[in-house]
C-alpha cells in the first residue's frame, strides 16, 4: 500500500491508517473475542474478527490484503479452538476477498451499505463455516440458524459502532 | 503468461490460500473403522506450530487483563468490601470443624473400602496431586468450548489430565503449551467422559450439545431415569478417577438420530460458563496423599476430645457392669448361676400364691393336671425367663448389656 502514490490512492478511494491501528485492532479483536465470552456466560454470539476483516477489507479496496487479512485471522481463531485448523480460515478468506473486491464497486463511506455487507458476510462467513465442518470433513456438528442470525446481528451491531471509530483513526492527506 | 498472472492475482491469491488450507484441513482428520470422520487426536507438527504461535499471540494480553482484574477484585474485596467478615470466619471456622469430623468417618470408610479393593485384586485411583490453574481465556467461538489455563508443562501438565473444580468435572487437556493449556470442556461437541447414572445405575458417553449443555448419548430408552438424579464419573474413560459430581439429570429428549435410544440432558455441577479457578489433576495413586493423611490426623486430633469423652463413657459403663450383680454369671455352670439361687430372695419378685391355683396360676397347670406336664416345671418357668437361655430356640436372646433392664437387681 505504501508503493502506491498518494494520486493513485485518492483515485482508488484507499484509506491509510497509522501501523499501530494495522497491528493493534486485529490483536484487539482476537484477544477480546477469546476474553469477552467468560464475562458473557460463555455466550460468543459475535465475532469481532470477522468485523475486524470486513472493515479493512472494504476500506482499502485490495483483494490480496483483504484475502490475507481474512486468511490470518481466521487461522488465528481456528487455533484457539479444539476444532480443524482451517475451517475459519476459509469463511474469512473468502469474507475478506469478497469485501474487499466489492469495496471497489461501492461507496465504502455509506454507513448503511457498510452494516448490510456486514451481516450479509457474516451469514456468509456461517454458511461456508458449517458447510466446510459437516459436508467437507464430513464432522459432527449440531448448529442453530437461529443461533447464526443472531450472531449476525450482532455483528451488524458492533460494527455499528466499531466502523465510525476506526473511520476517526484514518491518515488524511 | 505474466499478463495471465497480473490479472487474475487476485483470484489466484485466493485460490492458493483455499488449497492450501483444504489440504491442510484433510491432514487432521482421518475415517475411523466405523466409517465416520473424526478429527486427529494428536495434531500433527505444523497444526501445534500454529496453535503455539496464536497462543503466543493472544495469551500474553489475555494474562495481563486477567491480572488487572484480579487485582482490581483483590483491591475491593480485601480492603474495602470487608462487611460481615468476622461473622462469616466464625460460620466458616465452624463449617471446617464439622468437615473434619465428617471426612474423619469418611476416610476411614475409604481405607475399608481400599481393603476390601485390595483384596479383590482391584485398583482403585485416587487424587493424588493437582495443580491449580487460573482460567484467563476462551476459544471465543460458541462451537467450541474450549478455555485456556494460564499453567502449562513447566507445571507439569500434560495432554489428557482431568480438570476439576470442588463442584466437579470440568474437562479435560487438549493442548499443553509452556506456559499456558487449552482445556476441552465437557459441554463441547468433540468431548467425551464415561458417566454412570447414580441410582439406575445406567453408564453412557457424556459430550456437549449444539448450545453447550452437557448430554449423555448412547442410552436405551428408559423410564427409571428421572431430573434430578445424580451423574458421576465412571472411571473407564482412563481421564477422570470414578465417582467424581458430573452433575445431575435436567431432562430426558429423545435422540433425534435414532428412535429406541435417548439424550439425557444434564445440568453440570461446575459452573461451566463461569470458571475462574480449576484443578489440574497430574496425578492418581492408588493411596491416600499426604495432605489427605495431614487432614486426617488433623480431624482426628480435632475430634480427641469428643472421642475421649464417649470412651470415657464406655469405661464406666464397663466398670458398673462389673460390680452389679448379674443374673447369668459367664463364669459359673448353668446349674449354679445366681438366678437360681433359691437362698438370694431380691433376685427377682415372685408373685404371691394364689389362694385358689387354676391352670392359668404359674405352675399351677403342671400341679392341677398331674402328669400332663414337666414335673420341673418350675425350673423351665424360671429358665423361660433367663435372657439368653436356649430353653426356647425361637425367643431371641436379649443383648448382654448392663443397661438392659431385666439384669437389675429388685432392691
Amino acid at each position: 500500500m505504501n508503493t502506491m502514490s498518494g494520486d493513485i490512492r485518492r483515485d482508488l478511494g484507499v484509506r491509510r491508517y497509522p501501523i499501530l491501528v494495522y497491528a493493534l485492532t486485529p490483536l484487539a479483536a482476537l484477544v477480546l473475542q477469546a476474553w469477552l465470552p467468560r464475562l458473557l456466560a460463555g455466550n460468543a454470539w459475535f465475532d469481532l474478527p470477522l468485523v475486524v476483516t470486513v472493515y479493512f477489507a472494504l476500506v482499502q479496496r485490495i483483494p490480496i490484503q483483504g484475502t490475507l487479512t481474512g486468511a490470518v485471522m481466521g487461522l488465528f481463531e481456528d487455533a484457539l479452538t479444539g476444532h480443524p485448523i482451517g475451517v475459519n480460515g476459509i469463511a474469512k478468506t473468502v469474507v475478506g476477498f469478497l469485501a474487499s473486491s466489492v469495496g471497489i464497486r461501492i461507496d465504502v463511506d455509506n454507513h448503511t451499505i457498510r452494516l448490510g455487507l456486514t451481516f450479509l458476510l457474516s451469514l456468509l462467513s456461517s454458511a461456508i463455516y458449517v458447510a466446510v465442518y459437516r459436508a467437507l470433513l464430513g464432522l459432527r456438528l449440531e448448529w442453530s440458524w437461529v443461533i447464526e442470525l443472531i450472531k449476525c446481528v450482532a455483528n451488524t451491531l458492533i460494527a455499528l459502532v466499531l466502523f465510525p471509530v476506526l473511520d476517526r483513526l484514518q491518515i488524511r492527506d | 503468461m505474466e499478463s495471465f498472472f497480473i490479472r487474475y492475482r487476485n483470484v489466484l491469491v485466493l485460490l492458493t490460500l483455499l488449497v492450501v488450507q483444504i489440504v491442510g484441513l484433510a491432514v487432521q482428520v482421518r475415517r475411523t473403522d466405523a466409517g465416520r470422520n473424526t478429527m486427529d487426536p494428536q495434531d500433527g507438527p505444523g497444526v501445534r506450530l500454529i496453535r503455539l504461535w496464536a497462543d503466543a499471540v493472544v495469551s500474553p494480553p489475555e494474562r495481563l487483563i486477567h491480572q488487572s482484574k484480579l487485582g482490581a477484585s483483590a483491591l475491593w474485596n480485601q480492603y474495602i468490601d470487608l462487611r460481615h467478615t468476622q461473622q462469616d470466619n466464625q460460620e466458616l471456622q465452624k463449617t471446617i470443624d464439622r468437615l473434619r469430623l465428617e471426612q474423619a468417618a469418611l476416610l476411614e470408610d475409604a481405607k475399608q473400602g481400599q481393603r476390601l479393593q485390595a483384596l479383590q485384586n482391584f485398583q482403585e485411583k485416587y487424587i493424588y496431586k493437582t495443580v491449580a490453574a487460573q482460567a484467563i481465556g476462551s476459544s471465543g467461538s460458541d462451537q467450541s468450548r474450549v478455555f485456556t489455563i494460564d499453567k502449562g508443562s513447566n507445571y507439569g501438565l500434560k495432554p489428557d489430565m482431568a480438570v476439576i473444580t470442588p463442584d466437579g468435572i470440568v474437562g479435560k487437556v487438549r493442548e499443553v503449551f509452556p506456559g499456558t493449556a487449552q482445556v476441552l470442556a465437557i459441554n463441547d461437541q468433540s468431548s467425551g467422559a464415561g458417566v454412570i447414572l447414580e441410582t439406575t445405575r445406567l453408564r453412557g458417553i457424556l459430550r456437549g450439545n449444539a448450545i453447550g449443555q452437557p448430554q449423555i448419548v448412547g442410552i436405551l430408552a428408559d423410564q427409571r431415569i428421572q431430573p434430578g438424579e445424580k451423574v458421576l464419573t465412571a472411571g473407564g474413560d482412563l481421564i477422570f478417577p470414578r465417582g467424581l459430581a458430573v452433575g445431575v439429570v435436567e431432562k430426558v429428549v429423545r435422540d433425534p438420530e435414532r428412535d429406541a435410544f435417548i439424550d439425557v440432558i444434564v445440568k453440570p455441577a461446575a459452573h461451566l460458563d463461569r470458571l475462574d479457578e480449576v484443578l489440574v489433576i497430574t496425578a492418581t495413586e492408588a493411596r491416600f496423599s499426604e495432605q489427605q493423611q495431614q487432614d486426617l490426623a488433623a480431624s482426628e486430633a480435632l475430634k480427641g476430645p469428643e472421642a475421649a469423652a464417649i470412651e470415657e463413657q464406655k469405661k464406666a459403663s464397663a466398670i458398673m457392669a462389673e460390680r452389679l450383680p448379674g443374673l447369668i454369671d459367664p463364669k459359673l455352670p448353668p446349674d449354679q448361676q445366681p438366678l437360681l439361687d433359691s437362698t438370694n430372695p431380691s433376685l427377682l419378685g415372685r408373685p404371691p400364691q394364689a389362694l385358689h391355683p387354676d391352670r392359668f396360676t404359674p405352675g399351677g397347670a403342671n400341679q392341677s393336671a398331674p402328669g400332663s406336664g414337666n414335673p420341673a416345671g418350675t425350673d423351665t418357668d424360671k429358665k423361660a425367663v433367663t435372657p439368653g437361655s436356649t430353653a426356647n430356640p425361637a425367643t431371641p436372646a436379649a443383648p448382654h448389656d448392663s443397661a438392659t433392664p431385666q439384669r437389675k437387681p429388685q432392691p
